[in-house]
């Protein structure tokens, strides 16, 4: 998988190719828009990370320029912008996803993997964590061969950890994912949430496997990270 | 009526001043008229006793007296005219004296005799009755024969009383109408005056820091009125600017901040992703990362709270039902308070209809009641109600929980605002989240109560304009 980074913020770039790199992604890195379009027009990438306020030419007219040459290829946008009418903006004219700045490295990630494997998805009906399984169809959780009941929201918290194994999650990502944007930054529901989950998931076993890790959020995984 | 008002004090001002000088008139004009009349009545006197003297008199020694008197009778006809004449010799006995007039007004054989020796012309008055008063002039005159006389003239100054009554009757009847007439035209005049005034001030009440750029109406008229619309339009002007100056700071900061943050949480998350760093720094790290979503969401609020007040909040506006936004929000947030063992009740029995951005209207509801939630103790309670009265959508959100100390109230909506410092920060909050909800709500043209006892409880009250019925 070979992505292009079109982002002005020498620092900011660097620990997205360190991070992208770590998950055994290619990265190009172009510093300013005019470099970033020769890239795009001369490379066939898997996807492209773009930041909006660039010197040179501006995100939005390499997007526009990008998108009038290569319909297919995804662009996940960044910015530090986020008025409602740019993100409207930006949509229309072709980005795939929007990220604002700051975002946590977790969010992006989980972000480039989903526009990877769109359209190519299968979703499995069983997800599995060491002895734990939850069935999407019949929303039933099971650890061990025990059945365990949980509350809606439980069901989709856990759901979305287990489609992520492995990977952190913020609270943030968690609130809109399960929630909506409304709850966000006022309230600790999602601390509430996985606690009461962790009490019917892995209270009563010996083996935790929901782990909090401090500053950054959630993950469901067998190891530590 | 307000007595306060400027009509109100100047009509009194300009009546009371044209009454003082219509009164003032009115008493010169009594006493000029007066002092003219009885000059005149001592003129016609005085020249009535000299005619008598030199026309007839002088020559009594070659007439004879029944002459003069013939001539007196003939000429003046006292009698008729009302007249009191009196010619005495200057032993003192009388020559002439006219007879009874036939008005009756007085009678002249009562008039007290004068000095005869006297060689002054004067002037008395003399008191017969009480209703009857005579002027009387008096002359001494030498006739050509050397016999001493003194001739006295008098009348009845009634004339001049009934005159000066008169008068006084009409001013004291003219003058408050007068008045009264001055009252009520200057008082119309005064409120054409000051209409404008009361537009501009009607204006300028709808003129608040979210629509500063509305003006006043300027009438062309060139007068004091339009300088002063004028000049409030002119400070209108800078108030505007500087609250889109203040506003666009806050954006901006918030915006330069946003790479630097970024750059920090992307350096730190991955140095806490390295395996062989030490718990300590794990923790450290940890620590560090909160802080600085704690800073993001700072900037974020703000960002936020600027952006509505410059009036770009209402992008998504939907018309729905506000009482199922909100009982489904706090149905979502029923773990948070069973957490805490405080018992959250929902009250929305009918639809409340409104139009607005949904997503911002429940982030008010969510900080609203995890509010409430927060700031009660276990065992507590929080109740949430919509209700529609008078146009205004309601949501109340009240709780028994420790309430706000008064001294804190006016400024909880305020940016940074923290009732108690420590506690709230324990809470991890930043004291934005009401200046939000108070951002949103104003940007919806609905605004937010609170009511407070400390100890007690709280009780918030937003209020928006329902949607219109055509519309739903």
């Amino acid at each position: 998988m070979r992505l292009l980074l079109i982002e002005d913020e020498e620092k900011v770039s660097r620990f997205i190719v360190k991070g992208l790199a770590a998950e055994r992604f290619a990265v190009d890195v172009a510093a300013d828009g005019d470099r970033g379009l020769e890239l795009a027009q001369t490379y066939s990438y898997d996807l492209i990370i773009l930041d909006l306020m660039l010197p040179g030419l501006s995100g939005t007219e390499v997007l526009r320029l990008v998108r009038g040459q290569n319909e297919h290829v995804p662009v996940l946008v960044l910015t530090a912008r986020d008025a409602i009418n740019d993100k409207v903006e930006h949509f229309e004219i072709g980005a795939d996803d929007y990220l604002t700045k700051p975002f946590a490295f977790a969010e992006l990630l989980v972000r480039v993997k989903a526009l990877l494997r769109r359209g190519a998805v299968s979703r499995a009906n069983t997800l599995r964590v060491a002895d734990l399984e939850i069935d999407r169809l019949t929303q039933q959780v099971r650890r061990g061969g025990q059945r365990i009941d949980l509350t809606g929201k439980e069901y989709a918290l856990l759901e979305y950890l287990m489609t992520n194994a492995g990977r952190v999650l913020s609270r943030t990502m968690i609130i809109e994912h399960v929630w909506d944007q409304s709850f966000d930054g006022a309230t600790n529901i999602v601390d509430v949430y996985v606690r009461h989950l962790r009490n019917k998931i892995d209270e009563p076993f010996e083996r935790k496997l929901i782990r909090t890790v401090r500053g950054v959020g959630y993950a469901i995984g067998e190891e530590a990270l | 009526m307000n007595t306060r008002s400027i009509r109100f004090r100047l009509t009194v001002w300009y009546a009371g001043l044209l009454a003082g000088m219509l009164v003032l008139f009115g008493a010169s004009v009594y006493l000029g008229l007066s002092h003219y009349l009885e000059w005149t009545l001592k003129e016609t006197l005085s020249q009535q006793a000299k005619q008598i003297g030199e026309s007839w008199l002088g020559e009594v020694g070659v007439s004879g007296e029944s002459y003069v008197a013939e001539e007196i009778n003939e000429h003046f006809s006292p009698k008729v005219n009302g007249r009191f004449v009196r010619i005495t010799r200057g032993d003192g006995s009388v020559m002439y004296l006219s007879d009874e007039p036939e008005s009756k007004r007085f009678d002249p054989s009562r008039v007290p005799t004068l000095n005869a020796q006297t060689d002054r012309e004067s002037l008395r008055e003399e008191h017969l009755t009480a209703d009857s008063e005579l002027m009387i002039f008096a002359m001494p005159f030498t006739a050509k024969d050397n016999g001493r006389y003194v001739i006295e003239v008098g009348a009845s100054n009634q004339e001049i009383e009934r005159v000066l009554h008169g008068l006084l009757f009409a001013i004291a009847i003219g003058l408050p109408v007068v008045v009264a007439m001055a009252i009520a035209g200057g008082y119309l005049l005064m409120r054409r005056a000051l209409r404008p005034v009361d537009e501009i001030t009607q204006s300028a009440e709808r003129i608040t820091s979210r629509n500063l750029g509305e003006r006043l109406p300027v009438a062309e008229t060139g007068d004091e009125i339009e300088r002063l619309s004028v000049g409030l339009n002119r400070m209108i002007a800078r108030l505007d600017e500087s609250f889109q100056h203040v506003n666009r700071f806050s954006a901006d900061a918030s915006h330069e901040l946003r790479t630097p943050l970024t750059i920090l949480r992307g350096e730190l998350e991955a140095a806490a992703q390295q395996g062989q760093i030490t718990p300590e720094l794990r923790e450290t790290l940890g620590s560090a990362l909160e802080e600085t979503e704690r800073l993001s969401r700072i900037v974020e609020s703000l960002m936020a709270i600027s952006r509505l007040d410059a009036g770009e909040a209402r992008v998504e506006l939907a018309h729905f039902d506000l009482a199922e936004l909100t009982s489904g929000t706090t149905e979502q947030m029923r773990l948070l308070a069973e957490d805490k063992d405080i018992a959250l009740r929902c009250e929305s029995e009918q639809q409340v209809r409104v139009e607005g951005d949904r997503a911002r209207l429940k982030q008010v509801i969510v900080n609203l009641v995890d509010n409430a939630i927060k700031y009660t103790p276990a065992g507590g309670l929080v109740g949430v109600k919509v209700s529609a009265s008078n146009g205004r959508a309601v949501i109340e959100v009240n709780d028994n929980g420790v309430g706000i100390p008064p001294e804190a109230l006016p400024h909880i909506f305020e940016r940074f605002y923290r009732v108690d410092k420590a506690r709230s920060r324990q809470m991890g909050g930043a004291g934005l989240g009401l200046s939000i909800i108070k951002a949103i709500v104003t940007a919806h043209g609905g605004q937010v109560k609170v009511e407070s006892v400390e100890g007690k409880g709280s009780r918030f009250l937003v209020e928006l304009p329902v949607a219109g019925k055509t519309s739903e």
